[in-house]
């Protein structure tokens, strides 16, 4: 039985993004569903499932069950892993609602990724993995080396260059410039790209996402039920997963292809869809160059042509493909992937005020896409007609 | 270095130590499927392209071309702060270009993409050798096999 449009998701919350949030995971993530919950007109009672993913770094499903008094969950997920599995965990909420596991499920991500778990590598120990023994004694340990290592190979292979690089970070930052909750609004030149400091070559400064604490919340439920509640449901018309291989050192011979790809074709024929009716995407920018990748590996351009796609304008607010329209883990604020989710939200729902897409009606949000941990994952969403 | 912050080490598991027992006497091994012939690198027990559980070590010539590589400028670990600005390159070994290993560079220049390689052994302390990498033809004579 397809997914297809049976789940929708009814509600989206936030808590401030902060350099420093001075609270724990608990207390954000209590916030962040909270937040959820009121935006859909429901309240802590008629939550039935709940779900996460985490590194080791934030509050149990468990945990958060207690704190708000649930004492009988008739589903919860607690994955482990970074943001690609992010938009997987929404797929399996996704699942349970529509297998009839539970009715209402809140999917949350809190994270204080500044302030107590740096993503950065910083004093924090190489996360658990196969390849750590064989890369991490060189100095090779944090998620921004292991994307350069890619990026430079998609520069060798196909010209790709640091205007187009500088191309996503110039046109984020001109989307979060609309966009109230983002921590970074002061508009960049080129210039200003190209300025910023090396981080590890190819990768500057401003290739790189935010570090951030913050938590996001989203309420799923039946599309059935959700015509009766607050908001305007958004369907979740294609939830798919991807992956295997992961990259360097594990047997995927080029770097410039992620599991985006394969997932790709499995995700819109679920749905239905193709890449020509999407109206907008939220790609998963833990760097630039993931934005350029995703946009090959997804199928608005060819292999290789995602740099000249992006400097082109496509991906601006007002081009043939806005992208990340709320300024992304660049410029908004870096919550893992579930903030992809909530934006694409905000767009179908007509809600994005000065950055809205005009007419709405489709939209992919997607996971970190590969690299690191070989798997992906994404959804498609759309308004509900 | 710093004694402060010593450098992360490969701990190897039951899967990995006889790769590194190998590169620790200036050898590369990788595995090597007694079934269908298929390399395979790191260390596991099943062959994913036949499946078979029938395998030996295999030392490769230790040699390979560079596939990417990254200078790293930021401190990501308080242990390398004195090494920035460094090298870290993606080799792909000559017997199986599939087999991709992440190895600092000791080349006197920058590395280039599709640059002949070999391994260099480095003796980091009594129990661990790394494997860096060199441009084939920086390679002293004496280094030659
Ligand atoms: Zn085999």
């Amino acid at each position: 039985m397809a997914i297809r449009d049976r789940v929708a998701i009814v509600g989206v919350g936030y808590t401030d993004f902060s350099k420093n949030s001075g609270v724990s995971t608990l207390t954000l993530a209590s916030r962040a569903i909270a937040s959820a919950l009121a935006d859909a007109g429901l309240g802590v009672q008629d939550i039935d499932g709940l779900a996460t993913h985490r590194v080791g770094d934030s509050a149990l499903p468990g945990t958060l069950a207690h704190s708000l008094g649930l004492a009988d969950l008739a589903w919860h997920l607690d994955q482990f892993g970074g943001g690609s599995v992010s938009h997987a965990v929404v797929g399996q909420a996704a699942l349970a609602v529509a297998a009839g596991m539970a009715e209402t499920v809140v999917c949350y991500r809190a994270i204080n990724a500044r302030s107590e778990f740096r993503m950065g590598g910083t004093g924090r120990p190489p996360v658990d993995a196969v390849e750590t023994q064989y890369q991490a004694p060189y100095g090779h340990l944090a998620p921004p080396q292991q994307f350069a290592m890619a990026a430079r190979t998609h520069m060798e292979k196909y010209g790709t260059t640091a205007e187009h690089f500088g191309a996503v970070a110039v046109t984020q930052r001109d989307h979060a410039v609309h966009n109230e909750r983002a921590m970074m609004r002061r508009p960049i030149t080129l210039e200003d790209y190209l300025a910023s400091r090396w981080v590890v070559e190819p990768l500057r400064l401003l290739d790189c996402c935010l570090e951030t604490d913050a938590a996001v919340a989203l309420v799923l439920t039946t599309t059935e039920r959700a015509r009766d509640l607050a908001r305007p449901p958004v369907l979740i018309s294609g939830a798919a997963w991807g992956g295997g291989f992961t990259l360097y050192s594990h047997g995927q011979p080029d770097p410039t292809v992620t599991a985006a790809h394969s997932l790709a074709p499995r995700l819109y024929s679920q749905a239905g869809i193709g890449p020509t009716e999407i109206d907008l995407a939220e790609l998963y920018d833990c760097f630039t160059y993931s934005v350029i990748v995703q946009l090959e590996d997804y199928g608005f351009c060819e292999k290789g042509e995602g740099g000249p796609f992006a400097a082109d304008g496509a991906i601006a607010l007002g081009g043939a493909l806005p992208v990340n329209t709320h300024g992304g883990f660049l410029s908004e604020g870096y919550v893992h992937g579930l903030n992809h989710i909530c934006e694409a939200v905000a767009q179908l729902r007509g809600d994005a005020g000065a950055r809205q897409v005009a007419g709405a009606e489709v939209a992919l949000s997607t996971a970190q896409p590969g690299y690191v941990s070989g798997q992906t994952s994404a959804l498609l969403l759309r308004r509900a007609l | 270095m710093s004694e402060e912050f010593p450098k992360p080490v490969p701990v190897p598991d039951r899967d990995s130590q006889p790769f590194w027992e190998g590169v620790r006497v200036g050898e590369l091994r990788v595995q090597s499927c007694d079934d269908c012939g298929l390399l395979r690198w790191p260390p596991r027990d099943i062959c994913g392209g036949c499946h078979a559980f029938s395998w030996h070590w295999r030392a490769t010539t230790g040699r390979g071309t560079v596939l990417s590589w990254v200078v790293n400028h930021q401190v990501f670990s308080p242990s390398f702060a004195t090494e920035v600005p460094y090298t870290v390159v993606t080799v792909a070994i000559n017997e199986q270009s599939d087999i991709q290993m992440v190895g600092g560079w000791c080349g006197a220049g920058a590395p280039r993409a599709g640059m002949a390689v070999r391994a260099v052994y480095t003796r980091f302390d009594e129990e661990t050798t790394l494997v860096n990498w060199e441009p084939v033809d920086e390679a002293p004579d004496s280094r030659d096999e």
